[in-house]
């Protein structure tokens, strides 16, 4: 392996890091806010990717409106289970919201292929060369993935440390009797909190369609990775759910050269055990998180 | 007809072994397996291979169980120190990749090509009814031998402390017991009889691949264990049969609904199990036979 290759593998490893922060992102906000691990979150991301491909077919050509269904859609997704589902289910053990969580998961994924079929489909995006600086290549489109991956994050990060609405979600992760006690509104703060997780998801679900193709199974292959970057960064904790994706993608691309493509869910896993035998708790996690 | 209901009953057996199983580990342990089929896969190929290499069944059903049991040693040393939530990720990674695995090492598996001609059991019986009647009374025999035995254990002192383990940790812990270790016990002990069932059902289908262990088949023993009731032994078997009857039925259900296709009518199966998981956690998390959680 040349160093361009090394380097070509890191940067290929971090843009896809990226992408699996978005659902890495939206898992971890519901484990610090709702208190389960959410096991609909890949299912969400294959919605919105559809939603995707389905603007384009009424709208060919629009990359902007495309996203933009994604976003609706996974909002709207999100939306609804809460209100059907998790609302329902709060105040149970975190193993009911868990298990419902699957339900949602199935249920989701089998109602949009009811309708829409097994077959693969893809996004149109504008097709561009890479450009090469002496055997590093860099993709114009990894480039797009990799600022609207950062720039959703920036919001969002902004959202949770400069707004009112961010700082009392914080507060409910703290402690969600105290923030009560002090007058915020908690279901509001939920209402706000599954918002940001179906946008996540779409976001996440738009772009690895775009990079890759629309599938059923889109979302689901990408549950374990993300819940293995969350683990990895700490549970609950944003910036370490970002670090951890990015840490974890990039593992997953060095690995492609040693065992092969097919095994990159399981080097997913082995980090996941890795971090559990070493630091449970992760690289930023709380101690209350692990317990 | 009868040659069908046979076929049906023997896989409602085997669905009732991992219910059994995951009840012993969700039902009065509350541990959180989302890795069922993983324990299933390797019994099923542990048993296949030792056969096909001139094991007899006496053995290599034995041992099935037992590499299953073992597997799940590390998994659940790893992730029962820490919070429930922890085991649920950790089994269903470690399902996936238990695919993966069986997936790639084609020079052990035969990768996506599947095992072919697995001998079937009672193979002295010649091949047909009486075969099929043996293996049933086998399965019978077997699940009733698990019932007997898990009913004894909940209830013994053993019993009491696992599901002390479920209700309240922290009172185990009091007591000077170690609730991981309890929990990593039952969870080798359910994932045993998972691998069990793995061998009956390698050598009742005598062909096995990589797709037929699909992170459905767990949620199909989940929902049985859920309709049944969690904690419940006989609602595991009841459970299961139910799930059987849905499964099959969907199939005829078809013939009344000309309009949808085979694709779509997986889609619909899947849709009404995710429902159930749903609706049943919601309003009934007792299960149809359980009653109101204590």
């Amino acid at each position: 392996m040349t160093p361009a290759d090394f380097v070509n593998l890191i940067i290929n490893g971090t843009v896809e890091g990226l992408l699996i922060a978005l659902p890495a992102l939206a898992l971890t906000l519901v484990m610090a806010i709702a208190r389960f691990p959410n096991a609909a979150t890949g299912d969400y991301m294959t919605i919105a990717a559809y939603a995707a491909v389905g603007v384009q077919v009424v709208l060919p050509g629009s990359l902007v409106l495309a996203a933009l269904g994604a976003l609706a859609a996974g909002a709207a997704v999100s939306l609804i289970f809460y209100f059907w589902v998790f609302r329902a289910l709060r105040g149970r053990s975190l193993v009911a919201s868990l298990v419902a969580s699957i339900g949602v998961a199935f249920f989701a994924r089998s109602v949009l292929t009811f309708f829409v079929g097994h077959d693969q489909l893809a996004l149109q995006v504008p097709m561009a060369r890479a450009w090469n600086f002496g055997g590093i290549r860099v993709l114009p489109l990894d480039l797009v993935v990799a600022a609207v991956s950062i720039t959703a994050m920036a919001l969002l990060f902004g959202l949770l440390q400069l707004t009112p609405v961010g700082r009392q979600m914080r507060a409910v992760a703290d402690n969600a009797d105290l923030a009560r006690a002090s007058g915020i509104r908690v279901n509001r703060v939920l209402v706000v909190l599954w918002a940001v997780v179906g946008l996540l998801c779409a976001l996440g679900g738009a772009l690895f369609g775009a990079k890759a193709v629309v599938a059923p199974e889109l979302g689901w292959e990408l549950l374990i990775p993300a819940f293995a970057a969350m683990i990895l960064g700490g549970i609950g904790s944003p910036a370490g759910a970002v670090a951890g994706a990015i840490l974890l993608g990039i593992a997953q691309e060095l690995s492609v050269p040693l065992v092969g493509p097919s095994y990159k869910v399981a080097v997913a896993f082995s980090i996941l055990l890795l971090v559990l035998l070493l630091r449970p708790r992760g690289l930023f996690g709380t101690a209350i998180a692990a317990r | 007809m009868q040659a069908y209901l046979i076929a049906v009953v023997i896989i409602a057996l085997i669905y009732t072994l991992l219910a059994l199983g995951l009840n012993l580990q969700y039902g009065y342990t509350g541990l959180v397996n989302f890795g069922v089929v993983a324990f299933y896969a390797i019994g099923a190929y542990t048993s296949a291979l030792l056969s096909l290499s001139g094991w007899p069944l006496v053995a290599s059903f034995p041992v099935a169980m037992l590499v299953a049991g073992l597997a799940a040693y590390p998994i659940g040393l790893l992730s029962l120190r820490l919070s429930d939530d922890y085991l649920a990720v950790v089994t269903l990674g470690f399902s996936e990749t238990v695919r993966i695995v069986i997936q790639q090492e084609a020079w052990l598996t035969r990768g996506v090509q599947g095992l072919p001609g697995i001998p079937g059991m009672f193979q002295f019986l010649g091949v047909g009814k009486y075969a099929e009647v043996a293996t049933l009374a086998t399965l019978v025999a077997c699940n009733l031998a698990a019932v007997v035995l898990l009913t004894h254990l909940v209830r013994s002192p053993y019993g009491r402390l696992i599901q002390a383990v479920r209700d309240d940790e922290t009172a185990v812990e009091t007591l000077g017991k170690d609730p991981a270790r309890l929990k990593v016990q039952v969870f080798m002990l359910g994932s045993g009889l998972a691998g069990l069932a793995g061998a009956f059902y390698a050598h009742t289908i005598t062909y096995i691949s990589p797709e037929q262990f699909l992170p459905l088949v767990t949620f199909y023993v989940w929902i049985a264990v859920i309709i049944g009731g969690p904690g419940r032994t006989m609602g595991a078997v009841v459970g299961s049969f139910i799930l059987l009857v849905f499964l099959e039925g969907s199939r005829f259900a078809r013939d009344l609904a000309p309009g949808v296709s085979e694709v779509q009518m997986a889609s619909v199966r899947l849709a009404i199990v995710g429902l159930a998981l749903i609706l049943f956690t919601i309003y009934r998390p007792q299960g149809i036979m359980g009653r109101r959680a204590q």
